[in-house]
């Protein structure tokens, strides 16, 4: 089997997963049992399929297995009488009818809101979606947040334990999507961003994560289309992918926007950036938007020099309207820099510096330092670059700013 | 040549899979099938009805002696993961008659 194949494999499988964990639950009701028929399941087809040769429709042979073992593990503990009231006749190999699209795709969403269940802390939301939608195994999850094999299983069985403790059904009739979208958006996003901006290591992008990320929000727009923010999402994670190839060199360094070979975003994905971004503009106009059109704004230009600061800027002014948080703060400061120059911007920075939620980070110190750096301030960019490596935890970052550094450093000694 | 029975099982606990996990032990399975037809070395198979019964697959294989079915036994546990219980099943006859 070529790598292709095994490619075109591995997307069947990771397509499939949500839904058959989304059929299994419905029919058993506890998400351990239906994670133990889904793998179960996967290991029928790798038994299987070398032999055999692979189904005709893929999908629909695993659909069909992952539930005859469900109904079968229900019917072996007895409780067959109870939950079969519940299930429809489900008609083994055969096309799944068009109400049972729409029941493949409400188990996917009621599968995501378990997941980001408001019993749930947070960082548990993301390892249970990470696992029962996208897949990943607990040592995956663990590789991408750099953290032990041990701590990510026992927030996952927490997890499953809370909600069995809470009583948490799966098949209800209504899975409050829509009013747990926000924390489903986050939690997605946050993957992304676990992916793309990753904190420690050294790695700046840990791509599996980034790329779930990018494949929850899309799943999250077919399963939801009716809802701008979701649109939004995939808008803004498409524009950010779309640059995924581009951010560091060959030789593994940090590239910033007006070095990267715009030559090589992927089309595609800004293409899809674009039309998600239409759907999203039919809502309101609340972060997550204004987020994609910032990430637009960049992604279509077809030169650095071409950007529009200033429309960047008025975006950024209505972002902080909505959302006054110091990051937002920080990114209008850096577009107040590239639309006014840099001397309008450092009160700004001064101002940030002090920033509790951001004075611990290495990025405001990064980038007044630039601003010192750009007004000719160098005693000033050294001591900021020089506080910003104190505190910088990533690997490729830490190299970008101390060449940026030495760059100064040597500026300033030719000078002198 | 000689025919012996492979009995490919799994565990009940195998441990965690993920869908890329299962893609790629799915390919390693089956280049290893496809070397085995290409020396001609496998003869028949058979699967199981219960998809998820503790014994997956048995493969009747072509092989020079018991050590040879052995190393057959080694390599298609390696790729799949099974425990494989290797059989004699005929005492050579079917081989001869596959020679002449």
């Amino acid at each position: 089997m070529s790598e292709e194949a095994e490619a075109a494999l591995a997307a069947i499988f990771r397509t499939e997963w949500p839904r058959l964990v989304g059929a299994a639950l419905r029919i058993v009701g506890d998400l351990q049992t239906a994670e133990d028929i889904v793998q179960e399941t996967l290991l029928a087809a790798v038994d299987r399929w070398p032999l055999l040769g692979v189904p005709e429709r893929p999908g629909a042979w695993l659909l069909t297995v992952c539930r005859n073992r469900a109904r079968n593990l229900v019917r072996d503990t007895g409780r067959a009488q109870q939950r079969t009231l519940s299930l429809r006749p489900l008609l083994a190999g055969q096309a799944p009818a068009d109400g049972e699209v729409r029941e493949i795709a409400d188990d996917q969403l009621r599968l995501i809101a378990m997941c980001c269940h408001p019993l749930l802390p947070t960082d548990a939301q993301v390892a249970l979606t990470l696992r029962m939608v996208a897949g990943l195994t607990t040592e995956e999850i663990a590789r991408g947040f750099h953290q032990g094999a041990a701590t990510i299983a026992q927030r996952l069985v927490r997890a499953k334990r809370t909600l069995k403790e809470h009583r948490v059904a799966f098949a209800d009739d209504d899975p409050d999507v829509a009013g747990r979208l926000p924390s489903i958006l986050d939690v997605i996003y946050l993957v992304f961003n676990e992916g793309y901006l990753a904190t420690t290591g050294g790695q700046l992008t840990r791509g599996d994560l980034a790329a779930e990320g990018h494949r929850l929000a899309c799943l999250l727009t077919e399963l939801t289309p009716d809802q701008p923010e979701t649109w939004a999402l995939r808008a803004l994670l498409s524009f950010q992918l779309s640059r995924w190839d581009t951010r560091t060199s060959a030789d593994g360094v940090l590239l910033t926007l007006d070095a990267q070979d715009r030559s090589r975003w992927n089309r595609e994905l800004i293409d899809d950036g674009v039309h998600a971004l239409a759907r999203a503009r039919n809502g309101e106009r609340g972060p997550l938007l204004l987020q994609a059109e910032l990430a637009c704004c960049h992604a279509t230009v077809p030169a650095f020099a071409a950007t529009d600061w200033g429309a960047i800027l008025a975006l950024y002014d209505e972002l902080q309207a909505i959302q006054d948080t110091p990051v937002v703060a920080l990114n209008r400061a850096v577009a107040v820099a590239m639309a006014s120059g840099p001397a309008a911007a450092l009160p700004l920075l001064d101002k940030l510096t002090g920033d509790p939620a951001l004075r611990h980070g290495h990025r405001v110190w990064a980038v007044r330092a630039d601003l010192h750096h750009r007004l000719g301030d160098g005693v000033a960019a050294l001591a900021d670059y020089a506080r910003a490596l104190d505190l910088v935890s990533n690997d490729v970052e830490r190299r970008y700013l101390a060449d940026a550094r030495q760059r100064a450093a040597d500026q300033y000694r030719s000078r002198a | 040549m000689n025919e012996f029975l492979l009995l490919g099982t799994r565990p009940p606990t195998s441990g965690e899979t993920s869908p890329a996990r299962a893609a790629h032990d799915m390919a390693a399975v089956t280049a290893w099938h496809r070397w085995l037809r290409r020396w001609g070395l496998l003869r028949a198979f058979s699967l199981p009805q219960d998809r998820a019964a503790e014994l997956r697959a048995c493969l009747i294989v072509w092989a020079s002696g018991p050590a040879a079915a052995q190393r057959l036994g080694v390599g298609w546990g390696r790729v799949t993961g099974y425990q494989v219980t290797v059989l004699p099943l005929l005492d050579g006859s079917a081989g001869k008659e596959r020679e002449r």
